[in-house]
């Protein structure tokens, strides 16, 4: 068999005989440097303009006079322009150039095309610009994660082809046959992102649905935008650090397989439990609290998976930068995906419907868990695209703690005072304002954790300027400061 | 799984698959509903005029992310509560696109707002300032939807007369806006106030 593969590669001369890892790495990192760190800067913009938009949602919900005299920025369009920007600004900025460029270092070879993959992502800027411009100037769609109005939807769409090309193209031309887990959740997210848009845009804007079903696809959406695109990015990354910055191959890989298929499956129909009750034909509801249900198998995967490559090398995880994102975000992951599942429980909806507690599960999600896996990843990718250390470290560790704990503030306040708002306003007949001063206690802390996740997103800006601008030292300049990482354990099957 | 393809195909079909069992069957079977009756014994009543185009200042304010407009009655106390008489049904949305179902109540449900607040300016002042008719509530007030002008000659019969505490000073007036208008109209024409006879209500559920 050797002599044949011998015999191959010696007619079909391939990329790996040439020269150490490290240069071939150098090589990928180099051809891609400018696309991909055009992603991280809007990524880390859009966090900037989200964390701001966060900060005047939470005031506002308190204190419903601040700003209230500019028309524009009304909480009714402050709000979904918060979440438009976290999601189609942050999260998919900064997921795609995570998976951009694990998707060329795992295929060990420079793809090229890296003008398809700039071009794409001014366009993909733009078309958020646009939406965003759109919701503030009114024309936004009553329906999460949709509001951007129609016309923005043709330039995010062709956008989001672009990036995707680049990243199928990417994995075609990959020097390894055999694929890891993070390829395939990357693909995943790029095939179901252009899907389910298709499906949402054509369903509700171009041949619209009758009436309610309108936000039935909505809600179907919605579940999946999270569940099959976000998710799936933030997979990869953590699939990719954990052996790669930790040094340890992740416990139970063969266990990959069923946790990706079983995620798929049941994901694609867990955003419908959140019709219960309302004026919706009841089965579709019961199909997505079944089908949240079935999350906790590959719930239950994932976190033996990253639970025990972390435990197993405890003592790093600190030491790390990159691998303590990624805790904080397996961590985040467990208990959002708990809660999502607990809270399709039809006792639970009883007191959580129409409240809060939807929207800090949903936080939690996007930003404790894919949020900080992206920036782990951006802390993995940066020194290397960039051949320079961090400047200042602990100005990265500052962060790491200031957004740990906003994050962690948000969450509880939204979540325990939405099950109170709810609780009382789902069961009782209590007067709706004496129920909503009940829990400003609660707004009043989401307002601190807000403030807090926003000086550590600003450590973050200044870090990624930072190391942008700073000179090379001259050790920087006459040698490589990256040492090899560890190859990853690939499935032969 | 090694190959793209592979990864392609296999999630094309569960993605489709549950496309098509969670959204294509409903709507081929249910979503093809027509109005019952006509002209005022019409279900649902049709929203007309004024408080259409205030239906677009509803989107464009986005209302939506603070206020539902589903009636529960199947769990909870959205009927003690007054905020409706039935459950709301997918007939009562036939004629609306987009549907403001809403996902949040930071404020009440407004499916029957125009049944439960019939007074324009009980709506007007809510608008203008919410801790006028609501103290104490979160509501952000709309005062960019009224023009605040000054009285020249006699004052506008259609100024808002402001309560003691948040009156202009001397000389000007509150004026609603054509959009004030359209949207208190759509308030008013709110109201899901008619029968539809398999939509669960107390007494039915009782019998169960």
């Amino acid at each position: 068999m050797n002599l044949i593969c011998n015999l191959f590669s010696s007619i079909f001369p391939s990329l790996e005989g040439d020269g150490s890892q490290r240069e071939r790495e150098q090589t990928i990192d180099s051809s891609m440097r400018f696309a991909v760190l055009g992603l991280i800067k809007g990524s880390v913009f859009w966090l900037l303009v989200a964390s701001l938009l966060g900060l005047i949602v939470s005031v506002k919900l308190h204190s419903p006079t601040y700003l209230a005299e500019y028309g524009w920025l009304t909480y009714g369009k402050a709000y979904p322009a918060f979440w438009n920007a976290l999601v189609y600004g942050w999260l998919f900025n900064a997921g795609l150039a995570c998976v951009a460029w694990i998707i060329a270092r795992l295929g060990g070879r420079p793809s090229g095309n890296s003008a398809v993959l700039a071009i794409s992502t001014g366009a993909w800027n733009l078309a958020v610009i646009i939406g965003l411009f759109g919701i503030f100037k009114g024309d936004q769609n009553p329906y999460r994660m949709l509001e951007f109005p129609t016309y923005a939807a043709p330039f995010l769409f062709a956008a989001f082809i672009g990036l995707g090309i680049w990243i199928l193209l990417a994995f075609k031309a990959r020097a390894y046959r055999s694929s890891f887990a993070s390829q395939w959740y990357a693909l995943a997210g790029v095939f179901c992102f252009v899907w389910i848009y298709t499906v949402a845009q054509v369903m509700i804007f171009c041949m619209p649905a009758q009436g309610v079903f309108q936000s039935v696809i909505a809600a179907w959406f919605g579940g999946n935008l999270l569940g099959l695109v976000v998710a799936p990015f933030a997979f990869a990354t953590i699939y990719y650090l954990i052996p790669k910055a930790l040094g340890q191959h992740i416990v139970g890989y063969r266990q990959s397989g069923i946790a990706f298929w079983s995620w798929i499956l049941f994901s694609s129909a867990a955003g419908l439990a959140s019709l219960v009750n309302g004026p919706f034909p009841a089965w579709i509801a019961s199909v997505g609290v079944v089908a949240s249900f079935g999350l906790f198998l590959p719930l239950s995967v994932f976190t033996m998976q990253f639970l025990s490559s972390l435990f197993s090398s405890f003592s790093k995880i600190w030491d790390t930068l990159s691998v303590r994102y990624v805790f904080y975000a397996v961590v985040a992951f467990i208990v959002a995906t708990v809660l999502t599942i607990l809270g399709a429980l039809r006792e639970v909806q009883e007191m959580t419907q129409f409240s809060q507690y939807n929207d800090g599960v949903r936080y939690l999600f996007l930003v404790g868990f894919a949020g900080m896996a992206f920036t782990g990843m951006v802390y993995y990718i940066l020194p290397r695209l960039l051949n320079k250390e961090l400047p200042n470290p602990s100005l990265a560790d500052l962060q790491f703690w200031v957004q740990g704990l906003g994050i962690f503030l948000v969450t509880v306040s939204l979540v325990y005072g939405g099950w109170a708002h709810g609780a009382l306003l789902n069961g009782s007949d209590a007067d709706t304002i004496a129920i909503l001063k009940s829990t400003d206690t609660y707004l009043f802390l989401t307002t601190i954790g807000s403030v807090m996740f926003a000086i550590g997103n600003f450590a973050y800006a200044v870090s990624f300027v930072w190391i942008l601008l700073s000179p090379r030292t001259e050790k920087e300049q006459s040698a490589d400061l990256i040492e090899p990482a560890p190859e990853l354990e690939y499935t032969h099957s | 799984m090694n190959r793209g393809p592979f990864i392609f195909i296999g999630v094309l079909i569960i993605v489709s698959l549950s496309w098509a069992v969670t959204l294509v069957k409903p709507i081929q079977e249910g979503g093809n509903l027509s109005p019952i009756g006509k002209g005022a014994d019409r279900v649902p009543t049709l929203v007309e005029g004024l408080a259409l185009r205030g239906r677009e200042v509803y989107q464009e304010q986005g209302c939506v992310n603070c206020h539902t407009q589903q009636t529960i009655a199947v769990t909870g106390t959205d009927i003690e509560r007054g905020w409706g008489d039935r459950q709301s049904m997918p007939l009562d949305y036939i004629d609306q696109s987009p549907v403001f179902t809403g996902y949040n109540r930071v404020g009440p449900d407004l499916a029957n707002v125009g049944t439960r607040r019939t007074e324009a300016g009980w709506h007007y002042l809510h608008f203008y300032n919410p801790e006028i008719t609501s103290p104490g509530s979160n509501m952000p007030p709309f005062a960019f939807l009224f023009e605040k002008r000054k009285i020249v000659g006699e004052a506008s019969n259609r100024a808002l007369d402001l309560p003691e505490g948040f009156r202009v000073e001397e000389g000007y007036e509150i004026v609603p806006s054509a959009d004030a208008d359209a949207l208190v109209a759509y308030m008013l024409a709110l109201s899901q106030a008619y029968e539809i006879e398999e939509a669960p209500t107390p007494e039915k559920l009782a019998y169960k």
